[in-house]
């Protein structure tokens, strides 16, 4: 039996049993598609995670150092932190080999911002100057505040987009004066936007100032929120951790076992927790469209046993004109893979459409993942091989003289 | 065309006793010649018809089947011999359902390897007299009609030896007598013919009779052919 005729075979019985040849094609198809959809949307969401995550980092070869000791929620601000991480702190930090710059951060998010008749409370951060270099912040229209700004204790103010809009509806802010706490300062420039977080949260509803201004003015405070030292080689984070951590404590006066009074975070290590997380859901996920696939897979194997059994006159005739065993074996073999790939490819089409319709209604991007459609295509194959084989050999065995008889 | 030497076929049963089909069967079948099978049931004559037709093996004994010895082949073998020897005419005619007579009748030929080839298969309805019955479908053709387009398929292959079970048993005498025309016109073709029947009107047709009767030969002998 030549393959073409093989395929022909397949293709008269299916159409011959419509019905059966349709649920075994739909228990395929529901497989396939839940696992594209499923699996796409895992790596969609994945990628999103990182994406937001890179947005509020700005870079990965960085440590970020944090007054306090252990773990802390939200966003450190002058009002949840210790007085423990000065400027001089920073400096000495800057010091160290294969650190190439330190951003100096202070925050506060309870600060009321006043334009006209306006005001909002976005996330006031005092900056160094070099801040953009470092977080990839840019300036959209306008200009960042300058190293001389920082020197100067200059009352300028670079704002995010969020804020654009709430205080600005639209007139052009720059060279306007807004109040900060009730300081005046003019506004510089606005950043690019930057979207959501990794939490969905804007990015966006920001007030970016000098970080002595902040200090002197605003807070009057000497001690930083935070401080991030960007690394020479991104891979050498474990190393300039232990090297910051020695002079820190130093500085501090800190002998183990007395805890510290600073927390070191790499972007790196966060992300691969919150990437963990997902990795579980993801897991799951694809346990799911596992069951299904086996469910598709029982489906074409029960069917086809009950086709084996119905059709065991038609086998007997076509080993009574000239059928081997192998022969019948083969034929039912490939009627269940034309099956499973029929079933395979109409998955494969749904799971596209699937994905497309979730990614829109979830608002994450348009991230096509091909890996589980190929994936799909040979799991199709493997299912209609695996569920199909025992039939094909159940039907190998058929006793022509027994079958031509009945 | 056909050598049975002390063919014996014992079918051992899971439960119960071994039934032994055939004791020690020996004959032989020359080239040409048109042989009925005749003796109540249970004789042997079905496992006769099936070791001669490459569907089973004996217990003992050996079968010589156009110069091929084939009573120790395998599988495959044995499936290529029915394939291109043999053409089987059934009671119940054996026609696929939802399939055209056309489509059963190139059957065979999928399993003869090489490629379907439509005109011989419509030359092969034509000369049963179906040519314009080729795109119905099995159910919706009489029963007479459906015999010939099962005596076609066996022919699509052009087999020197066609052997038929009881192939007139489910038709009327009319149809019955049309599907015996057609088989004796294939032997005088030349093709060596096998018929089982209880019928001594289907009998007539043939020049020998093999009579048996609980797996063993109870007379063989030639007859003279009635008028047709």
């Amino acid at each position: 039996m030549t393959l073409m005729n093989g395929l022909a075979l397949a293709a008269r019985s299916m159409r011959r049993h419509r019905l059966r040849t349709f649920l075994m094609t739909l228990g395929v198809t529901v497989g396939i598609a839940s696992l594209t959809i499923l699996s796409s949307l895992g790596a969609a969401t994945r990628q999103e995670t990182m994406a937001r995550f890179k947005r509020m980092v700005g870079t990965f070869d960085t440590v970020i150092v944090r007054p306090g000791s252990g773990a802390m929620r939200g966003m450190p601000s002058v009002e949840n932190t210790p007085a423990t991480l000065t400027f001089a702190d920073a400096a000495a930090v800057a010091t160290i080999p294969g650190i190439t710059r330190v951003a100096l951060v202070q925050t506060a998010f309870n600060v009321d911002v006043i334009y006209r008749d306006r005001s909002d409370t976005p996330g006031v951060f005092g900056v160094s100057a070099n801040w953009t270099a470092l977080r990839d912040d840019e300036v959209a229209t306008g200009v960042f505040f300058s190293e001389e700004d920082v020197r100067a204790r200059a009352r300028v103010a670079v704002i995010g987009t969020d804020v654009e809009r709430t205080l600005f509806g639209g007139a052009d802010p720059l060279e306007q004066t807004l109040r900060i706490g009730n300081v005046p300062f003019l506004v510089k420039g606005v950043l690019t936007s930057r979207g959501a977080g990794p939490t969905g949260a804007s990015l966006d509803n920001v007030i970016m100032i000098p970080v002595t201004t902040a200090s002197t003015r605003l807070f009057n405070r000497d001690a930083l929120t935070m401080a991030i030292a960007q690394l020479e080689d991104p891979l050498a984070g474990d190393a300039a951790m232990q090297r910051i951590t020695v002079l820190l404590r130093q500085r501090h006066h800190i002998v183990p076992p007395a805890l510290d009074d600073f927390t070191l975070t790499s972007p790196r290590a966060a992300m691969d927790r919150i990437l963990a997380v997902g990795a579980t859901l993801r897991r799951l996920m694809i346990g799911v469209a596992a069951m299904a696939m086996l469910i598709g897979g029982v489906v074409i194997m029960s069917l086809m046993l009950v086709g084996v059994s119905e059709r065991q006159r038609e086998i007997g005739l076509r080993r009574s004109v000239g059928a081997s065993r192998v022969d019948i074996l083969v034929q039912f073999l490939i009627e269940a893979l034309a099956i499973s790939c029929l079933g395979g490819g109409i998955g494969i089409l749904v799971g596209l459409g699937g994905t497309e319709i979730v990614t829109r209604l979830q608002h994450l991007p348009p991230v096509l993942v091909w890996d589980p459609f190929a994936l799909a295509v040979a799991l199709s194959v493997a299912l209609g091989l695996m569920f199909g084989s025992f039939p094909a050999w159940k039907a190998a065995r058929v006793d022509p003289i027994g079958a031509l008889r009945s | 065309m056909i050598a049975l030497s002390h063919v014996s076929k014992v079918y051992r049963r899971p439960d119960g006793p071994p039934v032994t089909a055939l004791d020690d069967v020996s004959f032989d079948i020359g080239a040409g010649e048109f042989v009925t099978l005749r003796g109540p049931s249970g004789a042997g004559k079905s496992s006769i018809l099936h070791v001669i037709g490459c569907l089973d093996t004996p217990s003992a004994g050996t079968c010589r089947l156009d110069g091929e010895e084939i009573s120790r082949y395998s599988d495959r073998a044995l499936s290529r011999v029915r394939g291109r020897k043999i053409g089987f005419v059934f009671q119940s005619f054996n026609l696929l359902p939802r399939t055209t007579a056309l489509e059963n009748v190139e059957l065979p030929m999928i399993y003869a390897g090489g490629r379907l080839d439509r005109q011989r298969a419509e030359r092969a309805l034509d000369r049963v007299g179906l040519a314009q019955r080729a795109g119905h479908y099995a159910t919706e053709l009489s029963g007479g009609e459906q015999q010939r387009v099962a005596i076609a398929r066996a022919l699509i292959n052009d087999p020197p030896l066609i052997l038929a079970d009881e192939p007139t048993g489910n038709l009327d005498s009319a149809a019955g007598a049309e599907v015996m025309a057609i088989l004796t016109a294939l032997h005088a073709e030349g093709r060596t013919i096998v018929l089982v029947t209880h019928d001594e009107g289907v009998a007539a047709y043939a020049h020998r009779e093999i009579a048996l009767r609980d797996g063993r030969i109870e007379s063989d002998r030639r007859r003279v052919v009635a008028a047709q």
